[in-house]
């Protein structure tokens, strides 16, 4: 794709703050409107934006392939091992396996911001890694 | 059979009752509230501990619907990444009496 | 009047997915016809108050049932949306043409 001056500048000064603003809506999305889907494809975003400006050889070497699949899947396992875990407490799988202790020491909405945590990176990291990986050229 | 006047108009009548038909049935007023609102907007943020009642209903009340959307999203991944191939690597077991070897 | 306009874009995403030979055309209706679906739910569900449905807020919040169901729905919707344009991709790739027409006639001049 032709690399015009404009796109380099902006994408190079927008992305950061792509990424920025969806690990903002990742991690207080149990007291503002966010979560862990919207967070995740506003970072998903930021990185298109990267590769569809400044080409995908200059993104891999920031997120490489290799790992983003790694994370995608790694992600999904421990969001699986967080709901066996509230199986194992007792509270039901997906539950809160913290719900009986003192909201003084840990708060309440931890599990649910591990949750967002863990689905944001999971849909951040799967939809860019599919994008990227249509976007290529060196087939 | 490559369209012809006969589909055309036919599909122009279909379109037409489905948007008379949309137009009766969305009209008027619709009922409000039910009990589960209620008790959501009352208890939500007390027994799960999120101040945002729609985090608190999809990672709360209904996280299994999350896990099977986190599913759907890596099964979709998977498929596209499968699919994604160019042309001349792709499975080949038909004969080829039409054009198979394009950029 | 809301109800009138969301009733349009659905009878766009239809007529796209019908009245189009193009299969990109084809898909693109489908995904306008969804996210026509999706916004109706959403306007139904904020009848019943003024505000986003967090607390602290004061005032009558919005039902936050339909909004937590069509964040699924629109997740779901991309992946459906990926897949169906990923396999248009690989008809292109076979029978050279994006023409819906073209493309099965081609299908038929292989299955004899």
């Amino acid at each position: 794709m032709k690399k015009t001056t404009i796109l380099d500048l902006i994408s190079r000064k927008l992305a950061p703050f792509m990424l920025l603003f969806g690990l903002y809506l990742l991690t207080y999305g149990h007291m503002s409107p966010g979560g862990g889907f919207q967070g995740g494809v506003v970072i998903a975003s930021g990185v298109i934006l990267l590769f569809v400006a400044q080409g995908v050889e200059a993104t891999a070497s920031l997120f490489p392939f290799r790992s983003l699949s790694l994370l995608e899947a790694g992600a999904f396992l421990l969001l699986v091992a967080a709901g066996l875990a509230g199986l194992a407490a007792g509270a039901g799988f997906l539950g809160n396996p913290i719900a009986g202790v003192d909201v003084r020491m840990v708060p309440r909405a931890s599990m649910i911001l591990v949750y967002n945590v863990l689905i944001g990176l999971k849909v951040g990291a799967g939809i860019s890694f599919m994008c990227m990986y249509l976007f290529r050229e060196d087939r | 059979m490559r369209g012809g006047r006969v589909t055309a108009v036919l599909e122009v009548v279909v379109l037409v009752l489905v948007a008379l038909f949309l137009l009766q049935a969305l009209q008027g007023d619709h009922p409000e509230s039910s009990e589960v609102r209620g008790h959501l907007v009352e208890n939500g943020s007390r027994e799960t501990g999120a101040l945002n009642l729609v985090t608190a209903i999809y990672l709360g009340y209904r996280a299994f619907d999350t896990l099977g959307e986190t599913i759907v999203l890596l099964v979709a991944v998977t498929g596209v990444i499968y699919f994604a191939v160019p042309a001349g690597k792709g499975d080949d077991e038909e004969d080829h009496d039409t054009r198979s070897d394009l950029p | 009047m809301i109800w009138a306009l969301i009733c349009l874009i659905f009878l766009v995403g239809l007529w796209g997915v019908t009245r189009k030979a193009n299969m990109v055309k084809k898909v693109m209706g489908l995904s306008i016809a969804n996210s026509g679906i999706i916004l109706l739910f959403v306007h139904y569900g904020s009848l019943s108050g003024t505000t986003a449905p967090i607390e602290g807020s004061g005032r009558a919040m919005a039902d936050p049932l339909p909004q937590a169901l069509m964040l699924t729905a629109i997740v779901v919707g991309v992946c459906v949306m990926a897949l169906a344009l990923v396999l248009v991709y690989r008809l292109y790739l076979r029978f050279g043409t994006l023409d819906m027409h073209r493309v099965e006639l081609g299908a038929w001049k292989l299955h004899d």
